[in-house]
């Protein structure tokens, strides 16, 4: 199995005011292909800032990160973008729908932005949906779907691409604990299907759902 | 007459001082416009014909005056000279024929009385008050003003639509702490109280700069014109009236936008200003 | 995508587009009409200075057509001096007066124009035909009106009138053979036309071979402004002008109006840039998250501002057409207001609708709305995205 995150030494830190907060303090990490890892730790340990790195919304003060064998700690601002459309896959805690799109044309966003015509585009999002379980719910806005559904959407649009790495934040903290469970059989059912995941999360059962759980603790890995 | 007099074609050769003149020279006023272009000064000796080509007098400057604030001489570029009457009735061949006559009267009463009687006794002429050919004679401004006052009102119109607008924008930018404050208890009265207040600050003190920036852009149009135009007129007048006028609109104009703008928000569920 | 978002955008906030668009349009309207105001009189005066063809103008010295009562002295022979030229077509020689028309106890005074009827260029005819012999006369309504004549009556006129002696002068009857419209006068001034030496007659020996004006047609190919600088060379008694001149005359006699075009013109593009700036800023804020979670997903950020200018862009192009339909409703009413400058020709439009100059204006304002939205569009799609996010979900 090759490794899809290998990340050395990772530091991140944030100026806040007058003083520096040190949010990652060195960390080193890796992924392999087909892994659903878990990262856990208390509020403020420095998961998603670990997470956002992983995903190439931030950049790390020092240290080295390559995803998918291309290193991304100093990729300029088109290249992350570029690197983020057909490579990873972001999931947020608050879904972060377009509000204004239906539940299909937000899966067919990033896949507009590829570049993918018309006619296989929606074909596609179909898919994506369908696998989702939300094929009926493909017209209907986020405001008409519940959290629940929102979350199956962000899913699927964060696979459009065929991601080499689906990250998670959080992704069952706005949901009750039925839809979570859902939610986690979705993630489990990914992973089957050989979708290599990350996923940072307060939730006991998500984190026991992934094959291996990361500590984390003021910046650093502990466990 | 008048006409002729302002184009009383005046013939260039100034005899310069030092140069014998007889006598009986007789003397006349040019205007300042004209002792600039011709580059004439007081003392000077010109020759004063009816038409160009034709023989005239010769006389000397002995006045150079002032043109008044006329605003029926704006953008005419010409030139005026005074003359003694008798001169010019004699130089135009006009016998002892004048334009008008004008009678200074003591007071307001006077002067009707005055109108009367001349238009009692009168033949072949009329007594006017000054105020009335004033009032004939300035319908050109008349119209400029009226144009200038559907500017205005054209302005104020469009002012009043931005004004909302751009309120409307900016209160709207606080939905969520709107919505924060009414999930607290505050009550839609006192929401729309800070919105108004707010709004009538921004008006005033809006209303003040522009006043500031009218007051400056009032001077450099006088100072500009007066320098085209060549006259002492003034062009642009900030009163205190319209002062008053100019705050007191904004304010109100302020006041409703600020009042319709929030009133809008506080209408709407708290949840829905929060998107849920 | 990009147009959806765009259109869902504007839709999402109804009010707040509606009024944006009439603001927008407001501004447009009023560009509008400082355009046309400030090529509407010039336009407008060359055409009817050149309506007739007549491209130079003699007057006496110093002054300009009929700004004075001089009138040019010998005007005869100077015509014939022009005439004789092989780059001139034509010469319209133009003498002004007044003429009395005893009515009942009272006397109705109509502006009189005396011409030559085989080249005038003063007046179209209405009805009627030109005044051929010397007993002729035409008038225009508000002269037939005044006197209770039509075409085919006879009237006495006067040329001098006396207002103490009450007698007139110059007394001739003439007959009413055509129904005229002025070209450069007032369309309820009263006024006459009559062949020159009628007119002349009627004035006395005083007006003998006098004319106020010569209105010149040079031949096609000749350059005027040499035939200008010719003929003012060779008859040095009289103001030689071209169209050209007469239009920098009237420039700087309306100099005011073009300013205060380019003021108010210059006014409205600045509002209708900070509308659209506050709008596109606002807007921008209020999805600052879903911006954010856009460049997350691998949205470019060229894309993102160009959905963002897409709206702007829609909003101008709905704009636009409320603001031509507008500016065209407030021109006709500013015109209305000007047009009733006293004495001031029928024809002459203070606020004139010149297709191109109104292209340009509408593109400024667009260009002005596009450009408006650009930096709040760029500056909201270049946050730090993992810090924006962080602050929405906070928020």
């Amino acid at each position: 199995m090759s490794t899809i995150v290998e990340a050395r030494g990772l530091v991140r830190d944030y100026r806040m005011g007058d003083e520096i907060v040190h949010a990652l303090r060195g960390v080193s990490l890796a992924v392999h292909e087909r892994e659903h890892v878990a990262i856990v730790g208390p509020s403020g340990c420095g998961k998603s800032t670990l997470l956002n790195l992983l995903g190439v919304i931030d950049q790390p003060t020092s240290g080295e990160l390559s995803i998918a064998g291309e290193r991304v700690d100093r990729l300029s601002d088109s290249r992350a973008t570029e690197f983020r459309l057909r490579r990873i896959g972001f999931v947020f805690q608050r879904f972060y729908l377009m509000q204004a799109l239906t539940a299909r044309e937000n899966v067919e966003l990033p896949l507009a932005e590829a570049g993918m015509a018309g006619a296989e585009r929606r074909e596609r999002a179909v898919e994506l949906l369908d696998y989702v379980g939300l094929r009926k719910r493909e017209r209907h806005r986020p405001s008409q779907l519940s959290g629940g559904e929102q979350q199956r959407v962000a899913i699927a649009r964060a696979l459009a691409n065929r991601p080499s790495l689906l990250l998670a934040d959080e992704p069952t903290g706005e949901l009750d604990a039925r839809t979570g469970a859902e939610m986690i059989a979705l993630f489990e059912r990914l992973n089957d299907d050989g979708t290599t995941i990350v996923v940072v999360t307060h939730d006991e059962e998500l984190a026991r759902a992934a094959r291996r759980v990361v500590h984390m603790r003021d910046g650093e890995i502990v466990g | 007459m008048r006409s002729l007099l302002a184009f009383l074609l005046v013939l260039l050769l100034p005899l310069r001082a030092g140069a014998q003149g007889a006598a009986t020279q007789r003397s006349i006023a040019i205007d300042s416009r004209l002792a600039a272009d011709a580059a004439l000064r007081v003392g000077d000796r010109v020759v004063v014909a009816s038409e160009p080509g034709m023989p005239g007098d010769t006389v000397v400057i002995a006045a150079i005056v002032e043109r008044r604030a006329d605003p029926a001489e704006i953008a005419r570029g010409e030139h005026r000279i005074r003359l003694h009457l008798d001169h010019l009735q004699t130089l135009l061949g006009y016998g002892d024929r004048v334009d008008r006559f004008a009678v200074g009267t003591r007071d307001a009463r006077a002067t009707s009385e005055a109108v009367s009687r001349i238009n009692a006794a009168a033949y072949g002429f009329r007594a006017h008050r000054s105020a009335d050919v004033a009032v004939e004679t300035s319908r050109t401004f008349a119209v400029v003003s009226r144009f200038h006052r559907a500017i205005g009102l054209i302005t104020i119109v469009a002012s009043a639509i931005f004004l909302l607008c751009i309120m409307l924008l900016k209160v709207d930018e606080r939905r969520r702490d709107v919505a924060a404050l009414r999930l607290i208890g505050c009550s839609s009265r006192t929401i729309v109280g800070s919105v108004v207040l707010e709004a009538a600050a921004v008006a005033v003190l809006g209303s003040l700069a522009g006043v500031a920036v009218g007051g400056a852009a009032s001077w450099i149009v006088n100072r500009h014109y007066q320098a085209v135009y060549r006259t002492p007129l003034r062009f642009s007048i900030v009163t205190g009236d319209i002062i008053l006028m100019a705050v007191a609109l904004s304010l109100v104009l302020g006041i409703v936008a600020g009042w319709l703008a929030a009133r809008r928000l506080t209408r709407q569920p708290p949840l829905v200003l929060l998107g849920r | 995508m990009i147009a959806t978002l765009a259109f869902a955008s504007l839709r999402r906030h109804r009010a707040r587009t509606a009024l944006a668009v009439l603001g927008v349009a407001v501004s447009a309207a009023m560009l509008l009409d400082m355009v046309m105001l400030s090529t509407g009189m010039r336009e407008s005066f060359r055409g009817l200075l050149l309506s007739q063809g007549f491209q130079l103008r003699l007057s006496p010295k110093g002054t300009l057509p009929f700004d004075t009562e001089a009138t040019i002295r010998s005007a005869d022979s100077i015509v014939a001096l022009i005439r004789a030229r092989p780059s001139v077509a034509a010469v319209s020689p133009v003498l002004g007066g007044q003429l009395h028309f005893p009515v009942g106890a009272s006397t109705v005074t109509s502006t009189a124009l005396g011409v030559d009827p085989s080249v005038q260029g003063d007046f179209e005819l209405v009805a009627g035909r030109d005044p051929a012999a010397p007993d002729e006369i035409v008038a225009n309504d508000a002269t037939l009106r005044a006197l209770g004549r039509s075409v085919g009556d006879t009237v006495r006129a006067a040329a001098g009138y006396d207002p103490q002696l009450r007698t007139l002068s110059g007394q001739r009857v003439l007959r009413i053979v055509g129904r005229v419209r002025f070209i450069y006068l007032a369309l309820d001034q009263r006024a006459v036309a009559l062949p020159i030496g009628t007119l002349r007659a009627m004035n006395g020996p005083a007006s003998e071979g006098r004319a106020s004006l010569a209105m010149v047609r040079v031949r096609t190919g000749v350059d005027v402004e040499r035939e200008r600088a010719d003929l003012a060379a060779q008859l040095r008694m009289v103001t030689v002008i071209s169209t050209s001149e007469a239009l920098k005359q009237v420039d700087e006699r309306l100099s005011y109006f073009r300013q205060l075009a380019v003021i108010l013109g210059a006014v409205s593009l600045v509002v209708g840039f900070l509308l659209v700036t506050t709008l596109v800023t606002v807007s921008v804020n209020e999805r600052i998250g879903e911006i954010s979670v856009m460049r997350a997903i691998g949205v470019r950020r060229w894309r993102v501002v160009a959905q963002i200018l897409l709206e702007s862009s829609v909003l101008m192009l709905v704009a636009s057409p409320i603001g031509l339909a507008l500016g065209l409703v407030t021109a006709r009413w500013l015109n209305s207001i000007l047009a009733s400058f006293p004495g001031l020709p029928e024809r002459i439009d203070f606020f004139l609708f010149q297709p191109r100059a109104a292209l340009t204006a509408l593109g400024l304002l667009a260009l002005s709305g596009v450009l408006a939205g650009l930096y709040p569009s760029w500056r909201g799609s270049s946050r730090p995205i993992a810090a924006t996010l962080r602050q929405e979900a906070v928020g």
